[in-house]
């Protein structure tokens, strides 16, 4: 927990000085009747620059590195796992549309990643996508993305 | 007699069959959500808000209330049977429900928090019924000094509360107020820190970054875990969960003093129902006869927690609907949820919109008759549910994620959106900041902004005019005092731990 102290604490002083940085000079700070729209935007980045010295002060002092907090061996690699199939699935919606992109996504997911037998994948998949289809689809008419099949 | 009219009208809105539809459905899916590892209250309101944009407003905030309602029980089915609690107002019910369970009083465990909730949430709803319209009657004074004080009270205690580290939760409120500041201004008509982009001119939308922050988020820290759950066996059917007579002599008291308590914390804005089990537990334990007996079994440990639960969550409605002050996360998703309907909550949301202030308190009534009905007929259902594998759960969550924040404008920006901010809530849950607080700034960020830039314009004393009308330096004193104490606190046990030090080395 030292280690990402330390590197929030930092990136958190980044951030909060070049928020009321960019504050100052492109908005303005007071107008004719009153507060300017960069006044809170200011006042909030010198709060944060306060408390990101709090945390990296006392993170750079701390003696005990703390407990770990990376992800490591399995736990690391489910992660990758779901948050790499999750971004494909987003990037590729307007492609394979939502029907085919979940059917896919939850083989992937249910049957690759947890071994799954194929019945329970296959019924969960189609569950799922149907639900979506006439959920949003039909009830809500929110049109989901359809890709290149027609759905 | 005013009283019973508008009570007369509530019903009238809240018992048309498909607002009654909706309750079922609310308080059905509340108690799977909240009975659901890895899903709370705030991810299932979050996920379920876009469902509702093509509704009514009152059937749709009907349908949330009586949700959230439902979660407050669901946490307690996984807290007495795999000691997990399903979401934080159920910690506590772990600690008597699960010795219950191993006792092998899951049933009766159950049962009386079942009972426990619809005493504790009907009373809440009289409650309700009685504090909000003079709340809002007294509130039509303030101006914006007293609004600004208020939401400084309310960002304040939420970011006390939560969390064990409070620089975190005060860095997880200042990111919150200062995403709220991307976007338009209201008053300049600059768009701030949209860096030339369209979408960002409008602002963040706080749904994806919700619907992130809880509900990715969540499932990301679950994925790594990779956890398996096993159910205690038992059985669940409607005579097994009984409460003994002697259980009920025992819970009674429990009950309504965790119901008043309850209710008491969730009226206070930032405080939720987390916070009002543990009191409710710990003052449970100081006026019993058999302290003893608590952490091994004792049937008001979980009775009167989960009274109290169920009251703030009734309790957290009043502040949101009078006031316009979330007292949780879960409000304040709620809260959002009103103003994208064009609902502007507030002291004049009793006068303009009748029909949907006292139809969504009928229809709390007509949800907690359910959630009692539901909870005891359909636990076997729910513990059927309890045995889904979380590999097959995960995805699932994953997909509404995504059409929940692409539903929202159709847009796969907010798509994106929301995968930032899973990413966001998945590094804060881990490393000990608090996703509430920020949901909670981003809601209360324009209002307070707005507040406290009129504020300034109407003072000839600067920042001194929120010390020179006395509701607004009462409050804006309890807002500094809740930022001080915290650090007080620190450096003395600092100093403490350097005097330890000093000793052990001579």
């Amino acid at each position: 927990m030292r280690g990402a102290d330390r590197i929030a604490g930092a990136g958190l002083l980044v951030l909060a000085i070049s928020f009321s940085v960019g504050a100052l000079t492109h908005y303005a700070y007071w107008s004719p009747n009153g507060p300017g729209p960069a006044f809170l935007p200011f006042w909030l980045g010198v709060v944060m620059a306060v408390l990101a010295l709090l945390l990296l002060v006392g993170a750079l002092r701390e003696r005990d590195p703390g407990e770990d907090w990376l992800p490591r061996g399995e736990g690391l690699r489910r992660l990758a796992w779901v948050l790499g199939l999750t971004l494909a699935l987003v990037a590729s919606l307007d492609v394979v549309g939502m029907v085919v992109g979940t059917v896919i996504f939850m083989v992937m997911l249910v049957r690759v990643l947890d071994r799954h037998p194929w019945p329970t994948t296959l019924a969960v998949a189609f569950a799922v996508a149907g639900f979506n289809y006439f959920v949003f689809t039909r009830w809500l008419r929110v049109p989901l993305p359809v890709g290149v099949f027609g759905f | 007699m005013d009283f019973l009219s508008n009570l007369a009208l509530g019903f009238s809105v809240a018992l048309t069959p498909f607002n009654l539809l909706m309750a079922v459905c609310g308080v059905l899916l509340g108690i799977l959500i909240g009975a659901l590892p890895g899903v709370g209250p705030p991810s299932g309101v979050a996920l379920l808000l876009p469902l509702t944009f093509g509704m009514d407003p009152t059937s749709g905030i009907i349908m949330l209330a009586a949700l959230y309602a439902g979660t407050m029980y669901g946490g307690t089915i996984t807290a007495v049977l795999i000691n997990t609690p399903g979401e934080s107002a159920s910690v506590v019910t772990c600690l008597d429900g699960h010795q219950m369970a191993l006792q092998g009083r899951a049933g009766p465990a159950l049962g009386i928090a079942a009972i426990g909730s619809f005493i504790a949430g009907t009373i809440g709803v009289v409650l309700l019924m009685l504090v909000s319209p003079a709340l809002a009657r007294w509130s039509l004074s303030f101006g914006p000094p007293e609004t600004f004080a208020l939401m400084l009270v309310g960002l304040t205690t939420v970011t006390l509360l939560t969390g064990e580290n409070p620089v975190k939760g005060y860095i997880s409120m200042v990111l919150g107020l200062m995403i709220a500041m991307v976007g338009f201004d209201i008053i300049s008509g600059d768009a701030r820190y949209a860096f030339g982009i369209p979408e960002m001119m409008d602002g963040i939308d706080f749904l994806p970054v919700a619907i992130g922050l809880f509900g990715l988020g969540e499932v990301l820290a679950g994925a790594e875990a990779a956890k398996g759950t096993a159910v205690a066996n038992g059985r669940y059917r409607l005579r097994d969960v009984m409460p003994s007579a002697v259980d009920w002599v025992r819970s009674r008291w429990a009950i309504a003093r965790g119901t008043v308590l309850g209710f008491a914390v969730g009226i206070l804005p930032g405080a939720g129902p987390t916070i009002s089990t543990f009191l409710a537990y710990t003052l449970e334990k100081k006026v019993s006869k058999r302290p003893e007996e608590f952490g091994h079994g004792a049937i008001e440990g979980v009775a009167a927690p989960e009274a109290a639960n169920n009251a703030a969550a009734t309790g957290a409605m009043v502040p949101m609907l009078t006031l316009g002050i979330p007292g949780s996360a879960t409000t304040a998703i709620m809260l959002g949820g009103l103003m994208m309907w064009g609902l502007r909550p507030g002291p004049l949301l009793f006068e303009k919109n009748p029909q949907f202030v006292w139809g969504l308190i009928a229809s709390q009534y007509i949800a907690n008759v359910m959630l009692l009905i539901l909870s005891t007929a359909f636990i076997p259902l729910f513990v059927r549910a309890l045995r889904v594998p979380y590999g097959i759960l995960m995805p699932i969550i994953i997909l509404f994620c995504i059409t929940g924040a692409y539903s929202l404008k159709n847009s796969v920006w907010d798509v994106g959106q929301m995968l930032v901010f899973g990413v966001l809530g998945y590094v804060m849950k881990k490393l000990g900041y608090s996703p509430a607080a920020l949901t909670l700034a981003l809601v209360l960020g324009p209002l307070a902004e707005r507040a406290l830039r009129q504020s300034l314009i109407i003072s000839d004393a600067g920042a001194g005019i929120f010390f020179m009308r006395p509701i607004s330096a009462v409050l804006t004193t309890a807002a500094l005092l809740a930022v001080l104490v915290p650090v007080v606190r620190a450096l003395k046990s600092a100093y403490r731990r350097r005097e330890a030090a000093r000793f052990g080395a001579v």
